[in-house]
Order: C-alpha cells, then sequence, then structure tokens
C-alpha cells in the first residue's frame, strides 16, 4: 500500500500553474462558489476568449480576506484579487494593494461617476500622504431592502399593494402576521431583526446614524440615533419575547440556501435582506409571491430616498503581481455595462453602474431590482465604515447586539461601553498611523 | 588534533543529535527569539516593524477581546482536561478487562482522532444545527426540546467539550497499553488483601500508570490552550451569531496577525499563551510530585 | 490484566458499556457515510428524511456522489490527496529516519550535557506553535518558500521532539549486550545503529511513522498559513471549500469527500493496530 502511495505522490496529478502556449497566466482569487461563481466563470471565459495574450485562471478561495493578505505578506500573491469592500482600507493603507490611477492601464477604467453613488466612495482611499487614490473597481454589489409575502399579507387582511411605508407601520404589520401554536410557540414572525442578523452594526441606517465621523477619528455608537435605533430593538425584542423567538428559529442558522429558509418556509412574513435571497427564492420555492420596498424608516427622518446598507465586491490588483497592466487589463474588461449588467443578472443582484439599459430592468429576475439600483444610487446609502478596524468594529456590535436583544440592560450603557471600546481602536488606528508618519488625519 | 577519549565521545555525541540541535536552532530558537523581538513592536508585516517597548503587553489586558478570548480558553482547558483524562481511564479500564470485540471496541473509540477536523466540524456543525440537526431531531423524538447548540458563547464552549471528549481515543489507547504493563502478581497481591475491582483500580492501576497520566494530562492542557481549527470551522455555522463564542486565544492570535496587521501584538499574545502554559504545567508538575509514582529504573 | 468478578454481568459489564460508549463515537462517522451516499437535498435535511428515503436514494446517489467528488473541476480532490501524500511521505521519512539517529544518540551515547539537551528537548514541547508561527512563516518567505509544499516536510527531517522521546525510551529497552557483541565484531556507532537497533525497534518506528502521518493528514493550520495556491492545498485545507458563506453547501458531496480523506487513514490503524500498541506501551512511559 505504500509503494502504491508512493506512486500516486510521484507521479499522480499535479494542478497546473502556468501554460506553455506562450500566455500570459493571471490568477484570479473569488470568493464565489456555485452558480455566482459560474457566473464568474463565463465573465473569465469570455475575456479569455476575447484576446489572446492573457489567460485568466478563476480560483475559489475560502477566507479570501485572510487568505489573500498571508499570501500578498508572504510574496507570493494572486494577479487579481476579489475582496469585499470593506477590505479595501486594510489592504489599500499596509500596502497590499497597487493603485489604480496612476498605472499604465488606468485609462482603460471607467470614470467615478459611472459608478452608482453609494458604491463611489468604495473604490477610493487616501494614502498616506492623505491624497485620495483609486484602490478597486466593483463587480457585484448589493443593497439591503424589506422582501415581504404577498401571501400572506393577504391572508391576514393586509394590503399586499401598499406595503410598510414607515417604521411604525412596520411594527403593526409585524405584529398582524404573528401567529402563535395553541402551546403559546410561534409558528409565523411578521419579523425579527435576527433573521438573518447578519448586519448587526447597520441598524443605525434606518434612523439616520453613522458609525464614525468623517474621516473615521471619532467614534458614534452612542450617538443618539444610535441608541434610538438599538431602542427600537429592545422594544422588538420586548414585545416578542426573545427566548421565544431565538427557539423558533433556532435552526435558522444553517438553511439560507435552502427550503427551509425562514422567509421562503412562510415562518416569516418580512425579512431585510440582499439580492442574492430572490436567487434562493427562485431554486427552491419559485411559486412565492414576494414585493420587494425600501426598508421603511420611522417617519421623522424619512424624505423620499431609500436608505439601506450598500455593499459590493471589489476587484483589485495585489502589490507584487508578475503583470498589474495584465491585471488592469481583465479589470477593465469586467467593467463593461454589458458585462456588469450581465453579471449582475445572473447574480439577482442590482448593478454597480449609475446608469442601467432598460432590458437590464426588464429582463431582471430579481422583482426587487429596482427597489435595490435605487438604494445602490440614493445619497442616504449606508455603507462599512472606512477604516482600517471596520472588522473589529463590526465584530464588536455583533457582541452587542445579543446583549440588546437578549438582556434588560439599560441600552445607553451598552451603546457607550461598546462605543469607548470602538474608540479605542480608532485611537490606536490613529497613533499607529502617526507614528508612521502618515498626513491627513486618520 | 589529538583528541581525548571524552572528547570523542562527545563530538560522536553531538554529532548524533546535530539534526535536532540544527532544527532547533532555525525552527525553533531563531523564530522564538524574533517572536520576542517582533511583541516589542508594532508590525503590520507588510511594512517594517517599529519598536514600541512593552505596549503590546500592557495594551492586551484593557482589550475586551482578548480577556474574553482568554478566560474562553482557560474554561475550555479547565473542562477538558479532567474529564477527558476521566474518560478515558474508564474507557481505558474497560478495554483492558474485556474479553470479546476489544479491537474493534478499541479501533470505534479511536477512529474520531483519524478524522480530519474541517470534515469533523463539518459534521458536527451539522449534527448541532438548533432545528434541523441530528441531536435535536432525535431529542425531540423523547420530547425534550434540545437547546441551541451553536446559537451563544456558553453553549459553543459546552459544544467544544463534547466534540473534545469525543476525540479521547487517542488518550484511551495510551492508558490502555499502560494499564496491561501493570505486572499481574500486584493484583493478585491485592484481591488477598481483600480489594475489590474498585480499590484494585484506585490503589493499583492509578498509580502504577500515573507517569502515563501525568504525560498525558500535561500534553491534552498544551493542546487545549491552542485551540484554534474546531472553533474557526465551526463559526461559519452561523453568520448572526455573537463571533467572539468562536473565538479562542489562538483565533484572536490569528485574526490580530493577519487580519487586522497586528503581528507584534500577536506576538505578545503568544508570549503570554507561553507563559501561561509554563505556569500550569509547573503547578501539574508540582502537584504531581507526591502523586506520581515511577518505578525504579 | 484486571481479574472479574465470576457474576455474569461482572464479566459482561465492560463490553456492554463498551459497545454503548463505541456506538456513541461512530454515529457523527455513520451519518457521515449515510450523508455521502444520499441527494443533496436528502443531505440538507439533517436527519436525512423521512425513513425509507435513504434506501431509496443510495442505489442512485452513492456512487454519482463520489465520482463527482473525485472529477470536480473547481474542488480537486485527486490532486490534494497527492499533494497530501507527497508532504506525508517526505515528512514520515524525513521524521522517522531523523528522529531515530538523535534518539540514538541521546540513548547509546553519553557525552556531556546530554541530560540537559534533553531536557531542553522536552521543553521545547511546551512552546506553543503560534509562539513561532509567525516568525516563521516570515522565514519561510525569505526562503523564498510560501506557496510550495517545503515548509510542510522540510522541518520534519529535523526530527521532532515528541518522535525523539518515544524512540529514545524504546531504544533504552534493548539491552546493550547486543551493542557490545557488534562492538566487538569491529562495528561503530553507526553499524550498530542500522545492524542492531534499528531491527529491533519496527514496534516504535511504526508509531512515530503513523502519528506523524496522521498529524500530516489531518493538519489544517500550518497549510492554511503557508500553501496560497490552491493546487498545493492539502486535503485537510480542500475539504474547506465545499463550504460555501451562508449555506449552499453540498452536504452529501462534503460528506463524500470526508469519508474519502478518513478511509486510508482508518486502513493503516486497522492493519498497523497491533504493532501501535506494542509500539506505544514498548516505549515503556516509565521515567
Amino acid at each position: 500500500m505504500a509503494a502504491g502511495a508512493a506512486g500516486f505522490a510521484a507521479f499522480g496529478p499535479r494542478g497546473a500553474r502556468s501554460r506553455a502556449d506562450g500566455r500570459i497566466v493571471l490568477d484570479y482569487w473569488e470568493k464565489w462558489t456555485g452558480h455566482e461563481g459560474a457566473a464568474m466563470q463565463a465573465v473569465v471565459d469570455e475575456f479569455n476568449q476575447s484576446q489572446s495574450r492573457i489567460l485568466v485562471r478563476y480560483l475559489v478561495t475560502a477566507g479570501i480576506d485572510q487568505k489573500s493578505m498571508i499570501a500578498i505578506a508572504g510574496g507570493d500573491p494572486p494577479d487579481v484579487l476579489g475582496l469585499y469592500n470593506y477590505n479595501i482600507p486594510l489592504f489599500a493603507e499596509t500596502g497590499a494593494l497597487l493603485p489604480l490611477d496612476e498605472a499604465a492601464g488606468s485609462a482603460m477604467l471607467p470614470p467615478l461617476e459611472a459608478y452608482a453613488r453609494a458604491i463611489r466612495p468604495m473604490l477610493s482611499h487616501p494614502d498616506r500622504s492623505g491624497r485620495l487614490r483609486r484602490w478597486a473597481c466593483p463587480n457585484t454589489g448589493g443593497t439591503l431592502a424589506l422582501y415581504y409575502n404577498k401571501s400572506l399579507f393577504a391572508q391576514v387582511g393586509l394590503d399586499p399593494a401598499r406595503p410598510p411605508a414607515t417604521l411604525e407601520q412596520l411594527g403593526d404589520f409585524a405584529a398582524r402576521l404573528d401567529a402563535t401554536t395553541q402551546g403559546g410557540r410561534y409558528s409565523r414572525l411578521g419579523f425579527t431583526p435576527t433573521e438573518p442578523g447578519w448586519w448587526p452594526w447597520a441598524w443605525g441606517a434606518y434612523f439616520g446614524a453613522s458609525l464614525t465621523d468623517q474621516p473615521c477619528r471619532r467614534a458614534l455608537i452612542d450617538s443618539p440615533e444610535h441608541v434610538a435605533a438599538f431602542r427600537w430593538i429592545r422594544e422588538t425584542a420586548e414585545r416578542l419575547g426573545p427566548e421565544r423567538v431565538n427557539a423558533f428559529g433556532s435552526g435558522w442558522g444553517n438553511s439560507y440556501d435552502s427550503i427551509n429558509n425562514a422567509f421562503l418556509a412562510g415562518q416569516v412574513a418580512m425579512v431585510l435582506q440582499g439580492p442574492w435571497l430572490a436567487s434562493v427564492i427562485n431554486t427552491h420555492n419559485p411559486g412565492l409571491d414576494y414585493g420587494v420596498v425600501p426598508f421603511p424608516v420611522p417617519a421623522s427622518i424619512a424624505d423620499g430616498q431609500p436608505i439601506g446598507l450598500v455593499e459590493s465586491d471589489m476587484l483589485c490588483v495585489p502589490r507584487g503581481a508578475r503583470h498589474p497592466d495584465a491585471s488592469m487589463e481583465f479589470i477593465a474588461f469586467t467593467q463593461q455595462p454589458l458585462i456588469v449588467e450581465k453579471l449582475s443578472t445572473a447574480h439577482f443582484k442590482n448593478s454597480v453602474l449609475a446608469q442601467v439599459s432598460p432590458e437590464f430592468v426588464a429582463k431582471h429576475p430579481n422583482r426587487g431590482v429596482e427597489v435595490f439600483n435605487a438604494v445602490a444610487n440614493s445619497p442616504r446609502g449606508f455603507r462599512a465604515a472606512s477604516t482600517r478596524q471596520f472588522p473589529q468594529i463590526r465584530s464588536k456590535m455583533g457582541s452587542l447586539f445579543p446583549k440588546v436583544w437578549n438582556t434588560d440592560e439599560p441600552v445607553e450603557d451598552l451603546l457607550r461601553s461598546t462605543n469607548t471600546e470602538v474608540q479605542s481602536l480608532l485611537d490606536l488606528e490613529y497613533e499607529q498611523k502617526a507614528r508612521r508618519g502618515w498626513k491627513g488625519g486618520a | 588534533m589529538k583528541l581525548s577519549a571524552r572528547a570523542k565521545v562527545d563530538l560522536a555525541g553531538y554529532l548524533w543529535v546535530s539534526p535536532w540541535i540544527a532544527g532547533f536552532l532555525l525552527f525553533m530558537l531563531l523564530p522564538a527569539a524574533l517572536s520576542a523581538y517582533y511583541s516589542l513592536t508594532d508590525y503590520p508585516v507588510l511594512e517594517a516593524p517599529i519598536f514600541v517597548g512593552f505596549d503590546n503587553y500592557t495594551r492586551m489586558w484593557r482589550e475586551p477581546d482578548f480577556r474574553d478570548a482568554a478566560l474562553r480558553t482557560l474554561l475550555y482547558a479547565a473542562a477538558v482536561v479532567p474529564l477527558s483524562t476521566i474518560l478515558a481511564l474508564v474507557l481505558a479500564a474497560l478495554l483492558c478487562g474485556g474479553r470479546r470485540l476489544t479491537g474493534f471496541l478499541r479501533a470505534a473509540i479511536f477512529l474520531p482522532t483519524l478524522v480530519p477536523m474541517v470534515a469533523a466540524g463539518m459534521v458536527w456543525m451539522w449534527l448541532l444545527n438548533g432545528g434541523y440537526g441530528l441531536i435535536n431531531q432525535s431529542l425531540a423524538l423523547i420530547g425534550v426540546e434540545g437547546p441551541n447548540w451553536l446559537g451563544d458563547g456558553p453553549m459553543v464552549l459546552v459544544s467544544l467539550i463534547i466534540i473534545a471528549l469525543w476525540g479521547v481515543g487517542h488518550s484511551v489507547v495510551i492508558y490502555e497499553a499502560a494499564m496491561r504493563e501493570v505486572p499481574p502478581s500486584l493484583y493478585e497481591a491485592a484481591a488477598l488483601d481483600g480489594m475489590g475491582p474498585v480499590a484494585r483500580f484506585w490503589h493499583v492501576t492509578l498509580p502504577m500508570i500515573s507517569p502515563a497520566i501525568l504525560f498525558n494530562v500535561v500534553t491534552l492542557m498544551i493542546g487545549s490552550l491552542q485551540l484554534f481549527g474546531m472553533p474557526a470551522v465551526l463559526s461559519k455555522s452561523n453568520e448572526g451569531a455573537d463571533p467572539r463564542a468562536f473565538t479562542f486565544f489562538t483565533n484572536e492570535m490569528f485574526s490580530q496577525a493577519f487580519l487586522n496587521g497586528q503581528m507584534g501584538y500577536a506576538s505578545a499574545m503568544a508570549w503570554v499563551q507561553l507563559l501561561f502554559v509554563l505556569a500550569l504545567t509547573g503547578l501539574t508538575f508540582a502537584v504531581s510530585g507526591r502523586l506520581v509514582h515511577y518505578r525504579g529504573g | 490484566m484486571q481479574r472479574e468478578g465470576s457474576h455474569i454481568s461482572a464479566r459482561w459489564t465492560p463490553t456492554i458499556l463498551l459497545l454503548a460508549a463505541a456506538g456513541l463515537f461512530l454515529v457523527p462517522l455513520i451519518w457521515m457515510l449515510a450523508t455521502s451516499l444520499v441527494s443533496a437535498k436528502t443531505a440538507a435535511s439533517g436527519s436525512l428524511g423521512p425513513p425509507g428515503t435513504f434506501l431509496q436514494e443510495l442505489p442512485l446517489h452513492a456512487r454519482a456522489n463520489y465520482e463527482a467528488v473525485w472529477n470536480d473541476p473547481a474542488v480537486t480532490f485527486p490532486i490534494y490527496l497527492r499533494n497530501t501524500l507527497v508532504v506525508a511521505m517526505l515528512g514520515v521519512i524525513g521524521m522517522t529516519l531523523s528522529s531515530a539517529v538523535v534518539a540514538y544518540g541521546f540513548a547509546r551515547i553519553d557525552f556531556r550535557g546530554r541530560s540537559w539537551l534533553f531536557g531542553l528537548m522536552l521543553a521545547t514541547m511546551m512552546v506553543p506553535f503560534p509562539v513561532i508561527m509567525g516568525p516563521l512563516y516570515l522565514i519561510f518567505r525569505e526562503l523564498g518558500w510560501i506557496g510550495t509544499l517545503r515548509p510542510l516536510w522540510v522541518p520534519a527531517w529535523f526530527g521532532g521532539a515528541f518522535s525523539i522521546f518515544l524512540l529514545r525510551q524504546f531504544f533504552m529497552g534493548i539491552p546493550r549486550e547486543l551493542d557490545e557483541a557488534a562492538r566487538i565484531d569491529g562495528c561503530g556507532h553507526w553499524r550498530i545503529f542500522w545492524r542492531v537497533i534499528i531491527p529491533l525497534s519496527t514496534p516504535a518506528l511504526l508509531v512515530v511513522a503513523l502519528f506523524h502521518f496522521m498529524f500530516v493528514w489531518n493538519d489544517f493550520l500550518g497549510p492554511l498559513i503557508f500553501l496560497t495556491h490552491r493546487d498545493d492545498f492539502t486535503l485537510a485545507l480542500g475539504l474547506q471549500l465545499y463550504h460555501s458563506k451562508a449555506g449552499g453547501t453540498p452536504w452529501n458531496l462534503l460528506m463524500a469527500a470526508s469519508t474519502l480523506v478518513v478511509l486510508p487513514v482508518l486502513i493503516l490503524f486497522l492493519i498497523a493496530q497491533r504493532n501501535f500498541i506494542r509500539g506505544v506501551s514498548g516505549d515503556g512511559l516509565k521515567e
């Protein structure tokens, strides 16, 4: 058996690191598997077929932000990297990326104005002299909005054509949609912030809050707006009973992309989610009659503009990439409007560009694509704080939320102590940058 | 150069041991020295390190994330070491005394230790799912409402302890081998003295295998304090859960080093981990002084 | 062997308890195997659907799942298998050889500073890997080895404290008279090592080899840090690729892959069990 293993080891299959047909080979690390990965692979294939100098290899990578940092620091990076928008500040600041605005290929890239309003600021970040540089191009993006189940609305006597328009209405409608079994357990919830609960840090968005001030120097977690936001979470918890909700939802954690998804299964009637949910609906329960509307905000802060969280996947070029010009050429290819729309359609997502063609909207499989687009272009789009500390801020808010939801500790106190922690993170960042001679604030 | 006989022996000895010495210098001493140096710097890995003295060490204790991860890890070790040892001793004793199917039973208990971390993590992640996992569904069959195993900090800790106990096979095999080494004459003498099976176990078996127990306990303790892979894999199970529930000491170190650009701070954490290990190991050895019985030779 | 009481229950109790324990230990693995034999939908349902589904789906999906794993273009199982085998083989040979050599030095040559050095070696077993993890990574970076398999097997050629300890204990149990006899025949250390010690040490060497093989097979942290190219991944790391963010994981395929990963080591253990036990006990965990 040992001999067989040795034979396999010596002569077994090995990966193709480079090809012999004279093309430059680019390794493109991206996070998508399944049909999302297939859609990106199709774009890669189209690029490979459109010219004969460059061959791009699409490589799925788990834990991509971690692995790519390790690879870049280790001197063996990929040629094109697909990160999340909130990775950009750290990667740019520590010199892990090549700026896209001075390289030879930069003329090929669309100007910043071509991109959706809320996505534009994500593409640039100041360098150590305080100058704003461009670091990334978006390939797909997502915004959050409220999905609601029209059949369930009709069932309880709500008008399916009139979803909640204010936060107050959301609470009323949700209460009417709640249902319990004979034993007092929940069998349906109108709305709970814990499903999916993926953005515990973003609840301030709907109350006009910001995570930090503009140069990310001061933490604003305990601002009055945030207090209002988390008070609302606490009130919702008190109304619904957190243990009962948690018990009801204990299986949801692993069931997002399955028939057991809470929204698909009718266990929640309304859910705050991104455009990707439509893909899950399409796969597991295409008959579901759903609608999408911007998340309703308190009447006092509504101004007609949709409010929602905006996220984006980013393409960038790591420092140490062997063929940066070729990498830029590939990235520029992906930024063409037709390609962007094709990929976004396949991912069921909104477009990252400011302008969309009428066909995009007309043929899009996601019923709510216009809403998602509107949020992306809204001046009130809410983004991750553009500081390298954001992942830790996000983590701390992730610890804050269960305390607000499950306990009765005063909301202001919880926010204040989280704010102190976040502030010390920002202070540390400032201190470390000052030590290295950074200019232009945080 | 004429070497004395003594020197020739020394030379031979060091020659034979040289591979380890070389490896020690290159892969242990050098990294450890570098690590000690980095722990005194601010080092984002992609830029040069800057000396900051003991700032990293003082910063650690102020950080709630560090205190949380440290406490969580200590609790884990404090639970796993005794529970695992007791379970392993009981299973080993049963294997030692049993007659039928010993080979099969031993293999069954040892098998879990052969499963790669990621695979085991995925299997348990699904078994432990609050709503659809096999465990809770089985409990539901007998009318018990199972908890949300991976829902919050305390339950995650319990789940990880269960998974650790599932991997007890390694210790079982070692204890069983040690138990079989115990001379039967000692048992006969004890039986003649009127000792029952339990008393024999307590007064004969345990003392005779105490060196193996000590070795195992220390190894287990060191391993528990370094827990990394399983929580990392399980943390993917629930996007909405409190991330701290899955953050143990080494996880925190890892994200600081590679995700937050704080290699210097992470190095300081590593040295604190080493201090913990040394302190606890020293404590264990000190306590064991009277308990461990070394056979002559 | 402990003597049992003569009651029937006393004779059977250990076996019954052990059967119960073994059953519990095996449940996750049986579940893993069962899930690998059904369709993706059933696998995702957590309890393998209504009874009867399993038997229905088995003939259809069992073979298909394993073929899918082997031939998956994205998660290239055979390549990962090869990489893991390379690291394992090179590591096992290196570790066994070098540890035996060093152990011989500690066991058979009474050089000055020996006990001190041996104590130092034992002490290194207490150093947590995270302490050296970062700088080790940087050292390998300077050598240009990040992104290759070398960081995973080269250090094994310098011996490992645990293996050296195990082998030294075992060697010390081999009677010196055999060494003397060989010396009278004119053998130096090297020949004594190969002609006397090694042949008598098969159980212990097997234990060392097996332990290191298992370590490499399951090692996750090392590959995570040192391997950058997906084509270099080992099985432990490659398994991760099946798990996509927020669900949509093909559980049946993941379990099939996991089963494939467990199988070789299991077979190895079953074959080597007896020798393994002898090796572990023969090393004399006596001090």
